[in-house]
């Protein structure tokens, strides 16, 4: 007999819903393209007025940004988060003392409310992921491409790594509790082949984010406070590593990160993209 | 304790910041206090006085000041918000890591302790991206918070990793406010001290207050309490504080005066204090225990 515990429910406030998708911006989207593919990502549409292209396997959906962008090396620009409604999710987000963006929409685009993150990050907010989508009304899908193309090895968003400065996990945990309704997993609970740093479980619990402060002794590595990585998850491990190696990714296949039942780190792609592969009892 | 815990803050000394930084450099302090004049003020605008506090070598203290932000609503709490938001751009271009905010002294302001605390969570999540602490300080004529105790209350209260305190000494002698209840404070939630005194015994008005606060400080050791702030000082010290302590003086006879001679009367000051608290860690003479 098990007794019900009166444990309290973390509070979702704006009713995160999963990760609607992760943006990258790049100066080289071919070569970003070129990697994504090898992930097991297809290009599926184009942006109606810029140089913005929607990539996607499973339920992932993947936007490669080019529009104005100068740097080649590809950063993780945005993470965008299903919620209950946008523009309710984003005024919450401002009465906290989040940091409004300006808008970016032209005529009859989509205005997608968003917030200030790390670095020079952003963190989106999108409700319409049902009847028609964000990309419905401003992407137009390539003809002769499945819109909705299989996971490969059940791949789907994991979460999303960040980088910080020393001593400051504790804030942003405050930022990511506070404004969303993320709790922090107890010390030593992790996924992966990377166990260190911080684990924020979404109020959703569909999706973690990982807080890594700069290794003790690192004075002399180049840091800076940013998203640095995405975690994909896979029911089985080796197998969507086999899978990937298959299609010529490659993994770091040395130290403790190389590739095991828990977890599998890909090399460095661009100067500065890489991928990692966590067990997850995720669905994707 | 040495030289490196002190700094001094541009407001005390007049004329242009490239002096007075020069001057602050020259009588061995590392780090300096500043004023948001200092980077609107500047004949440069704003990011060539960023470039002169960066080319200084002085390590920035922290960046005041904040006022009037908590208890307001409506238009006024949006007002203040945007003021907050453009301190914080500031802050941040000056590679602060502290933005200094005095209660309010507004009418207007609240004194519902519950939205006080939420205005403090908000300011503090502003900041949060930036990488910078809010230090919350009781201003003694504040309309409803003018005493460390009530910022404490309030800021332990929001809870907030990058919320903490600033305990100036002159509010406390201000106010006459005891000093027991520090005990309590955490000393991880200080982030920064300001000290300085002044050459009466008795502030009986409000206005008194402002008037000596603006125009009569001195440094530490200068003015009558000087018993009170090196006690003020050893307990900082004895709770664990080992923070920044910044020379809050602002002084009508010092912004007239060379800056060589203000900024050695700081330095003088450094001493003062330094010994005070190194010598109350000998064992006292004929002591009981």
């Amino acid at each position: 007999m098990t007794i019900a515990e009166p444990l309290p429910q973390p509070s979702n406030p704006v009713g995160i819903d999963g990760i609607e998708f992760i943006e990258f911006a790049t100066a080289q989207p071919q070569a970003l393209g070129a990697v994504l593919e090898k992930i097991g990502f297809h290009a599926v549409a184009r942006h109606r007025s810029r140089e913005v292209m929607l990539y996607r396997q499973g339920t992932m959906n993947l936007i490669v940004n080019s529009h104005g962008v100068s740097e080649a090396t590809p950063q993780l620009k945005a993470i965008a988060l299903r919620v209950r409604d946008a523009g309710q999710a984003w005024a919450h987000a401002l009465s906290m003392g989040a940091w409004e963006i300006p808008t970016r929409a032209s005529a009859m685009e989509l205005n997608i409310p968003g917030i200030h993150g790390v670095g020079d990050s952003l963190l989106y907010f999108v409700d319409r992921t049902r009847d028609f989508s964000i990309y419905d009304v401003d992407f137009v899908y390539d003809s002769n491409t499945n819109r909705k193309p299989p996971a490969l090895a059940g791949l789907h968003y994991f979460g999303v790594v960040q980088s910080i400065y020393g001593d400051r996990t504790r804030d942003w945990v405050d930022f990511y509790r506070h404004l969303f309704g993320f709790s922090v997993l107890p010390e030593g609970e992790y996924f992966g082949v990377l166990p260190k740093g911080t684990l924020l479980e979404s109020p959703c619990h569909k999706f973690y984010l990982q807080l890594i402060e700069p290794p003790p002794g690192s004075e002399e590595i180049h840091w800076e406070e940013q998203l640095v990585r995405i975690g994909l998850g896979a029911p089985d491990v080796p197998a969507a590593t086999q899978a990937l190696k298959a299609r010529g990714v490659v993994f770091v296949d040395r130290g403790p990160v190389q590739p095991s039942e828990k977890g599998a780190l890909t090399q460095v792609y661009l100067g500065g993209v890489t991928f990692e592969l966590v067990v997850s009892h995720l669905q994707g | 304790m040495n030289l490196a815990h002190f700094g001094m803050d541009t407001i005390t000394l007049a004329g242009p910041l490239e002096a007075k930084l020069d001057a602050m450099r020259a009588a061995g302090f590392t780090q300096v206090m500043l004023n948001a004049n200092d980077l609107a003020g500047h004949p440069g605008g704003p990011a060539a006085a960023t470039e002169t506090v960066r080319k200084s070598g002085l390590r920035v203290t922290g960046f005041q000041v904040l006022r009037d932000f908590e208890g307001l609503s409506g238009h006024l709490h949006a007002y203040k918000v945007d003021i907050a938001k453009a301190m914080l751009d500031m802050c941040h271009a000056l590679g602060s890591r502290v933005l200094l905010c005095c209660s309010s002294t507004s009418s207007h302001a609240t004194a519902d302790p519950e939205l006080l605390k939420k205005d403090l969570q908000k300011l503090a999540m502003l900041a949060v991206p930036y990488g910078i602490r809010i230090a919350y300080e009781a201003l003694s004529w504040g309309r409803h918070v003018n005493e460390y105790t009530q910022a404490w209350d309030l800021v332990a209260e929001a809870d907030r990793a990058n919320l903490g305190l600033a305990i100036d000494s002159f509010h406390i002698l201000a106010t006459g406010t005891s000093t027991e209840r520090l005990g309590e404070v955490v000393a991880g939630k200080i982030v920064l001290v300001q000290l300085a005194d002044f050459m009466w015994r008795e502030i009986r008005s409000r206005e008194e207050r402002i008037d000596t606060a603006r125009h009569f400080r001195v440094f530490p050791g200068e003015g009558v309490h000087s018993a009170e702030v090196a006690k003020l000082v050893r307990t900082l010290d004895d709770l664990g504080y080992r923070g920044d302590y910044s020379f809050e003086v602002f002084n009508d006879d010092y912004t007239q005066l060379p800056h060589a001679v203000v900024a050695e009367r700081a330095r003088r000051s450094v001493k003062w204090l330094t010994d005070q608290v190194s010598r109350r860690s000998l064992p006292l003479r004929g002591a009981a225990r």
